[in-house]
């Protein structure tokens, strides 16, 4: 307990940034350096507060790249998984911050290159299906309007989870914590071992969502069970 | 010149200004501009405008036939758009003689000059301004008379304080546009050479800070004194009921404080950015160092929809806040005050007048009426103004009673008193009465 600056778990705990701090990383977000003095004061808290969370089955992880967040290994604290559309919009902004174009802006992004790419990297077709699994044809005019829709939806819920942030209407900044959507790739490893290894640490979960995405959004996406009752 | 914005832009917008300039006018314009810098050349007669036109399209556009001739048509296109003047005033009597307008040198000037603020053009033009503005104090403090205001304090304040601080400003936005590039570089470089351009980068970065904190310090410190001097002579204006020059100095003053916030806003930006490219070298170029997590990724993603992996997140959910509870209460029932609604009866005239309705009707049906309209102005003007509308009524009545109508489907409207109109119908003539 050498580098931390508080004394004790009781100083920790009173001290101003401990309650937004402790409510943001049950909620999922990842506290960074653009967080200012909360992302200081887990820093400084660090040595008490992982014991701390593990009381709670949680374990309250550290990254080089600049990022806390809070892992749940048990039951004791929720925890979920995140869906198709936020995956696949976290990956492509991942790719995005490693790429020196976004460099020239400070690390902004726009929403619009956000579609470009994640429609260049997927292919249009593949891209509805993967945030559309239950329909089989779909209107193209209705389907790009989904795609946005799911894309927005999914922007809005990095951002709660502080992946990114959302400047205004067009504009993104990517924040470092999106690398942990490039952490199957990130050493030189098998991506099967990594995903395997990241599976056994609690990070990540293998196959389809059991996400909500599924159950939405039916209106203008032709059915199955419609289909197969015209005829 | 109106100083009220909204109607200067109104007077452009009427004027319908506007500017096309296409690139062989721009270069033509340069040729000229360099040329008649270099030979000191006020004005150029028409062959040599004609020349330079050719030499600039052999640059440019070297397979352009009729050389000549587009170079009547690009001098005069310039000179529509007051790019060039002619000065001779000869008219038809021999070929003209032109200048370059200010407007054209300020457009070849932007694309030519290399006007970023630099340490020792800011030092200079700082050092040049603070002079200035002793001198204009120490006339002030001399000033006695209302033209040696306008001409000491005023016109240099005006001319040449603005000239200098308008050089300041332009070379901000000049750097401005230097620090656009640096960034854009900084991409390219690595873009082009990932790893191998760290230090080109780290090069780049430190030249721009370097440059921005010197920029900064010196205004820091000279904006002071200007501020020190110009709010000295606003005192002494003023002391001399000098209004004019009171307010030749606050603006000056508004140009200073614009020319410092530029500063420490661009550094605090620039050092944002700084850390930001810092921590990108670090963290994602010098951790890979052969650009293979961009590819990795890449492929991650174009494989994701078949083998399927999905990141763990906290998601407490919100503490429950139960309410507390409470004992049902027996509302009473909704009532208001009890008023008293039985007002007293007020005392007014008796109003006889509708007794002699009937009477004057038959009147006016004896005098020869032929209408509703007829009888009510036979009748209203009987009464007083605040009375003939509901006579009126009454009017309509009676003569329903005692006549047989018709009417026209569309009735027509009629003005039987000043403000009151009705619909008119007519009635039988014939004896008119039942």
């Amino acid at each position: 307990m050498t580098a931390s600056g508080f004394q004790s778990l009781e100083e920790v705990i009173a001290d101003r940034h401990f309650p937004e701090v402790d409510l943001a990383l049950r909620r999922g977000r990842h506290v960074g350096r653009d967080d200012g003095t909360d992302y200081d004061y887990l820093v400084d808290a660090l040595d008490h507060l992982e014991p701390f969370y593990r009381r709670f089955g949680c374990e309250l992880v550290q990254r080089t790249d600049g990022y806390f967040y809070l892992l749940p290994s048990g039951d004791r604290l929720g925890r979920r998984q995140l869906s198709a559309g936020e995956m696949l919009v976290g990956q492509t902004l991942a790719l995005m911050y490693l790429d020196p174009a976004t460099l020239q802006h400070g690390g902004m992004a726009q929403r619009e290159a956000l579609l470009g790419r994640l429609s260049g990297l997927l292919g249009t077709e593949t891209l509805v299906r993967t945030l559309n699994p239950r329909r089989r044809k779909f209107d193209e005019r209705i389907a790009a309007e989904t795609v946005r829709t799911k894309v927005a939806e999914a922007l809005r819920q990095l951002a709660d989870l502080g992946f990114i942030d959302v400047v205004d209407d067009t504009m993104l900044r990517l924040r470092p914590a999106l690398m942990r959507f490039a952490e199957p790739v990130r050493d030189l490893s098998s991506p099967h071992a990594a995903l395997e290894q990241l599976v056994t640490s609690g990070e990540i979960v293998l196959g389809d969502a059991d996400d909500e995405d599924v159950n939405d959004d039916r209106n203008g996406i032709e059915d199955d069970d419609d289909e197969e009752m015209g005829g | 010149m109106s100083s009220d914005p909204s109607r200067l832009i109104a007077a452009l917008a009427r004027d319908r200004i506007n500017l096309d300039l296409k690139t062989l006018d721009l270069c033509f314009l340069a040729g000229l501009y360099l040329q008649a810098n270099r030979a000191s050349l006020a004005s150029f007669e028409e062959d040599v405008l004609i020349d330079m036109f050719e030499q600039i399209c052999d640059v440019v556009d070297p397979g352009a036939e009729r050389p000549r001739k587009r170079a009547t048509h690009a001098i005069q296109r310039l000179r529509d758009q007051r790019m060039l003047a002619r000065v001779d005033g000869a008219g038809i009597v021999r070929s003209g003689e032109y200048t370059l307008t200010r407007l054209a040198a300020a457009v070849v000037e932007y694309f030519l000059a290399d006007e970023a603020l630099t340490r020792e053009s800011l030092t200079l033009l700082t050092g040049t301004l603070r002079a200035q503005l002793a001198e204009i104090l120490g006339a002030a403090k001399r000033a006695d008379t209302e033209d040696a205001w306008r001409e000491r304090v005023v016109a240099p304040l005006r001319v040449t304080v603005g000239e200098l601080v308008g050089g300041i400003e332009r070379r901000q936005r000049g750097l401005d546009s230097q620090q656009e590039k640096v960034q854009a570089e900084i991409s390219k470089v690595l873009q082009a050479d990932w790893f191998g351009a760290v230090e080109q980068c780290q090069s780049l970065l430190d030249r721009t800070t370097d440059t921005l904190r010197e920029l900064n310090e010196i205004l820091l410190r000279d904006t002071h004194h200007f501020v020190a001097l110009l709010q000295e002579i606003q005192a002494l204006a003023s002391e001399s009921a000098q209004a004019e020059s009171e307010a030749a100095v606050q603006r000056v003053i508004e140009h200073v404080d614009r020319i410092a916030d530029w500063g420490s806003a661009r550094q605090h930006a620039w050092s944002d950015y700084y850390q930001y490219v810092h921590r990108y070298l670090r963290d994602v170029v010098r951790l890979d160092p052969d650009r293979a997590l961009s590819q990795r990724l890449r492929d991650q993603i174009a494989s994701w929809p078949s083998t399927q992996f999905h990141l763990l997140v906290a998601s407490a959910r919100s503490i429950r806040l139960l309410r507390s509870l409470e004992s049902r209460a027996e509302r009473p029932p909704v009532t208001r005050p009890r008023t008293d609604r039985e007002a007293s009866p007020d005392l007014v005239d008796p109003e006889e007048a509708g007794l002699d309705i009937e009477t004057l009707v038959e009147e006016a049906l004896a005098a020869g009426t032929k209408s509703l309209a007829e009888v009510a102005g036979w009748v209203l003007p009987k009464f007083p103004p605040h009375l003939r509308y509901a006579i009126t009524g009454r009017v309509a009545d009676v003569l329903a009673r005692v006549t047989r109508t018709r009417s026209a489907h569309e009735r027509p409207w009629r003005t039987v008193a000043p403000n009151l109109e009705l619909e008119d119908w007519d009635f039988w003539r014939d004896g008119g009465l039942r």
